[in-house]
């Protein structure tokens, strides 16, 4: 018997078997080992649970009414206020459907339409003193430049300045984010950041296209559509109102100064003496928004 | 085949005091807990652990201490015995004070802070686009507040905008314009707001937002687009102030991604708009008669760097 066992010990085939399984045995306990480790994670109080527990829901399944003011951004001739609101209706915390929209009636023109408007004034004394004593001192300079800027500007610029009427934008609401932010370590409220997409309907007035277009200064409505995107940060000051602040780009193109500046030319890059759609250009036409937001119903969920 | 089965085998065997060590560590970490609540609880523990033993003090130190405090109460004077009914004291609500965020996730203070940037986009001037890099460096004398110094550099980014070409050649009227150089500020940094943000209710990342404010030099020349045949401007520094808000979204207590837009204020004098017809060339008629403060408004992306990597919280959790 013992010599049996010697003979099968000493079996070279054995004993690397032995080895082998003693190796993986081994191997194996110290990865359960390790493994145990971590289903001790895995399956502990915290597997499972959420990130946050007992979460405010400010936006399940509640209705969102949000007035809000919009300001254009980098307008180069005239700056747009916006009076509108947003209103959505969000199906989860995370997702709303419902639109943004707004009246631009107010329109403030920057300090280049005031310099434009102030240098074309002067030109226009100056063209009536000429027209009485053709003759007269510096007249054939007022002439020239006045049969080159005729195609571009009239009495007053500011009339024929393009300028958004009104944006209708139904959309898309994601909210991806949210948390809580600490103010001066001593005011605590509740954020969140979201995105919106859709469609924009955009009603803008703009200079009509002319040819000839010496005179004729006249401005016209059209509509034209355009996406849009918004970035948001909302800031709830308690359980049905919040104060919101975003970002909205609104890419177009569209011929803001009513200006003559393509159309002829290599790559239809020069003037061309007549106001067509080639004068239009592309603009991302950013605005920042500021709303005041209401929650209906006033009363938030709140989940596990 | 034989050796490699032993090699295995002293890796396999290496393999199971690695993870030994790990099970004493955290045994370590309890019994160091236990000592530091010891040391805690008052010197009288300590007087009975010098006569039973280090050992035995550890676990009975805490026992003697509380019943000998209570104990000494109830012989002196009876009446002012505590008598707690503990069935009553756990049915009792308890009204926890919960911080919005209940340990800082970055803790600030001594460390630096290297803070490499974009200038994104200038958001006030549509004339001419200020873009180039930065980059700053900050230390944190508090949590909140720190001291710091950056630099930018413009001078091959000035995006003179087509739209100016177009105007002048349309209305016939010039747009004074202005490039940049570079510019350097010292600035106080204070970081007003922090939290932390959960996406999809799944991951949570913590954020701040600070403002700043400094002074410092801006390194500025006016573009010739008046009379560019005759005249050539040199780069002048001119004193600048700016201040600036920003939001840091941290990836790690050390790296976080940094948003900011800062206005950077000084007195520019621009190109005078008349030209002298005389003498053209005489560069003491190229600029206006008056300065006049300019604002640039910038959009300001980058990345933070805290120094040193790490830290140790004061408290515990």
């Amino acid at each position: 018997m013992g010599e049996g066992r010697r003979k099968m010990t000493r079996n070279p085939r054995f004993t690397k078997r032995l080895l082998t399984a003693l190796t993986a045995g081994l191997a194996l306990l110290g990865i359960t080992e390790r493994s145990e480790a971590q289903e001790l994670y895995l399956t502990g109080p915290l597997a499972g649970a959420p990130a946050v527990r007992k979460l405010r829901l400010y936006r399940r399944t509640r209705f969102e009414v949000a007035p809000a003011v919009s300001f254009s951004l980098l307008d180069e001739y005239q700056r747009t206020i916006l009076l509108g609101a947003r209103l959505q209706f969000n199906f989860t915390d995370w997702l709303a459907i419902g639109g943004w929209g707004g009246w631009g009636g107010i329109r403030l023109p920057t300090a280049l339409t005031d310099n434009i408007q102030s240098v074309n004034k002067q030109r226009q004394g100056l063209q009536a003193g000429c027209a009485a004593n053709p003759g007269g001192p510096g007249c054939d300079g007022v002439n020239l430049t006045k049969r080159l800027t005729e195609v571009n500007l009239g009495r007053n610029l500011k009339d024929q300045l393009g300028g958004i009427d009104w944006v209708a934008a139904p959309q898309i609401t994601l909210t991806p984010l949210r948390g809580k932010l600490a103010l001066f370590q001593s005011i605590y409220m509740d954020t969140d950041f979201y995105i919106s997409a859709g469609p924009a309907f955009v009603g803008l007035k703009e200079r009509k296209n002319c040819d000839p277009c010496a005179g004729q200064f006249t401005t016209v409505s059209r509509t034209t559509v355009a996406p849009t995107v918004a970035l948001g940060l909302s800031f709830y000051m308690n359980k049905w109102a919040a104060l919101g602040f975003e970002y909205r780009v609104l890419p177009f193109a569209w011929n803001i100064g009513g200006f003559d500046t393509a159309g002829g030319g290599k790559d239809n890059n020069f003037p061309d003496n007549k106001i067509t759609d080639a004068d239009q250009r592309f603009r991302f036409n950013q605005m920042m928004t500021v709303s005041f937001n209401f929650y209906l119903p006033t009363q938030y969920k709140v989940s596990e | 085949m034989k050796k490699s089965c032993i090699g295995l085998l002293m890796a396999a065997l290496g393999a199971i005091p690695v993870t030994g060590f790990a099970q004493v560590k955290v045994g370590a970490k309890a019994e160091a807990g236990a000592t530091l609540d010891a040391d805690a609880e008052g010197a009288d523990a300590k007087a009975d652990a010098k006569a039973e033993g280090d050992t035995a003090a550890a676990g009975e130190g805490d026992l003697g201490a509380e019943g000998e405090g209570v104990g000494d109460i109830c012989k002196i004077d009876p009446a002012a015995c505590p008598v707690l009914d503990m069935k009553k004291e756990a049915a009792r609500p308890i009204k926890e004070s919960i911080y919005a965020v209940q340990q800082l996730y970055v803790m600030r203070a001594r460390r630096f802070e290297f803070e490499p940037w974009w200038n994104l986009r200038s958001l006030n001037d549509q004339f001419v686009q200020h873009t180039g890099p930065g980059i700053a460096v900050n230390y944190y004398i508090t949590n909140v507040l720190a001291i710091g110094a950056n630099f930018r550099y413009y001078s091959p980014f000035n995006d003179d905008s087509a739209f100016n070409g177009q105007v002048r050649r349309a209305a016939r009227v010039a747009v004074p314009l202005t490039e940049y150089e570079w510019g350097a500020s010292l600035d106080f940094s204070y970081v007003f707001a922090y939290g932390k943000f959960a996406g999809f209710g799944d991951f949570i990342f913590e954020y701040d937002a600070y403002v700043l404010g400094g002074v410092g030099a801006l390194s500025t020349r006016p573009i010739a687009v008046i009379d560019p045949d005759n005249r050539n401007f040199e780069y002048k520094p001119k004193l600048a102030f700016d201040v600036g808000i920003g939001l840091r979204v941290f990836f790690s207590r050390w790296f976080a991604l940094n948003v900011a837009v800062k206005d950077y204020g000084y007195p520019e004098k621009l190109e005078n708009l008349n030209v002298n017809e005389v003498n053209p060339g005489d560069s003491r008629n190229w600029l206006a008669s008056s300065s006049s403060l300019t604002q640039n408004v910038e959009l300001q992306a980058g990345l933070s760097v805290f120094v040193p990597f790490s830290f140790d919280y004061r408290l515990p959790k």
